[in-house]
């Protein structure tokens, strides 16, 4: 699996299609779930951020003031650690290119279902760029192997 | 050689800049510029300003006051192109451009700047851009502040993609991109 990470508008897809062999994309930026029938998975925070909400919901018993954009389509809730969610899938997307938006710096935020979001996109980050061949960071269109 | 130099905000980018404009003058033996890009509307800018002043104090830069517009200032004659420009910052040129006095919003600013810059790497020759970045937080913005966020991250590609060297300064250090 090959990871590309970096922040938001930075030309991430743009590097992966470039770089490798990407026919098919799966965009999860608007919070759907992953189909890794495609060859890579873009806006994995977006899937995350959905998970976040869930999470938030289930740890609050309150609704989160974000929601995003879109709804589940699924009937299918989604998980409660995104993380643990690809590690049970191991197998589907070790052969694909992961891309996400790294949302771990700038300032804390106020709102605490972003807070959620936040750590939870940390920690899916991290044990993906542990389970990755490659890891690429890509900063103002430019992209460097960091792994 | 044009210069693109971004970063998170208080990690040395500016002094980086500064060093770097000021080489650039003195190896091609050229003029030093600096242009001043905030938009004074207090007195605590005004008082930032003056701090900003003694700062560069002793460096040798002539001050070039350019908040919108920034290819009018190769209009004048008293400017030579192929001096040595400091340009800093990106961010708050294209602030200035998108959000007038009154907080009124141009939709059209990005792409204006985007073309504004590069054309004026390509017809300075020696110029250092500094800008930030501002793309990998968590939080959530209104629309307009995430059109901003966008428009500043094209302008940053297009400069990064012309200029002939990338920079990213964290801690002081600098990180080569290109």
């Amino acid at each position: 699996m090959i990871l590309i990470f970096g922040g938001a508008y930075q030309g991430k897809l743009d590097y992966a299609k470039k770089n490798f062999d990407i026919k098919t994309v799966c965009d999860c930026s608007d919070g759907a779930a992953p189909d890794f029938a495609a060859d890579a998975i873009y806006g994995i925070e977006g899937f995350v951020k959905r998970c976040a909400m869930r999470r938030y919901e289930a740890l609050t018993g309150k609704e989160p003031e974000k929601q995003v954009k879109r709804q589940s389509p699924e009937s299918v809730l989604p998980p409660l650690e995104a993380a643990d969610w690809f590690s049970e899938r191991r197998k589907a997307w070790q052969d694909k290119v992961l891309i996400m938006t790294d949302v771990s710096q700038g300032i804390v935020p106020m709102d605490p279902a972003l807070r959620v979001f936040r750590e939870m996109n940390g920690r899916l980050m991290l044990r993906l760029a542990a389970e990755a061949s490659e890891v690429h960071r890509v900063f103002c269109g430019i992209g460097k192997r960091v792994k | 050689m044009n210069v693109f130099i971004s970063g998170g905000c208080k990690n040395g980018k500016s002094f980086y800049a500064q060093r770097l404009a000021r080489r650039q003058a003195v190896e091609a033996g050229s003029p030093l510029y600096y242009i001043a890009t905030m938009i004074p509307h207090d007195e605590e800018d005004h008082a930032r300003i003056r701090r900003h002043l003694t700062e560069r104090d002793g460096w040798g830069f002539t001050t070039l006051e350019c908040g919108k517009n920034l290819l009018s200032l190769l209009d004048d004659p008293q400017v030579v192109p192929s001096g040595a420009f400091l340009l800093d910052s990106v961010t708050a040129l294209l602030s200035n451009e998108m959000f007038d006095e009154r907080g009124e919003f141009d939709p059209d600013a990005a792409n204006r700047i985007r073309g504004d810059l590069t054309e004026f790497a390509a017809k300075t020759g020696s110029t250092v851009f500094v800008s930030d970045y501002i793309y990998s937080d968590a939080c959530e913005y209104s629309e307009t502040v995430e059109a901003y966020r966008q428009g500043l991250a094209a302008a940053d590609r297009a400069l990064a993609s012309v200029c002939e060297r990338v920079i990213e300064i964290s801690g002081g250090m600098e990180e080569i991109w290109k």
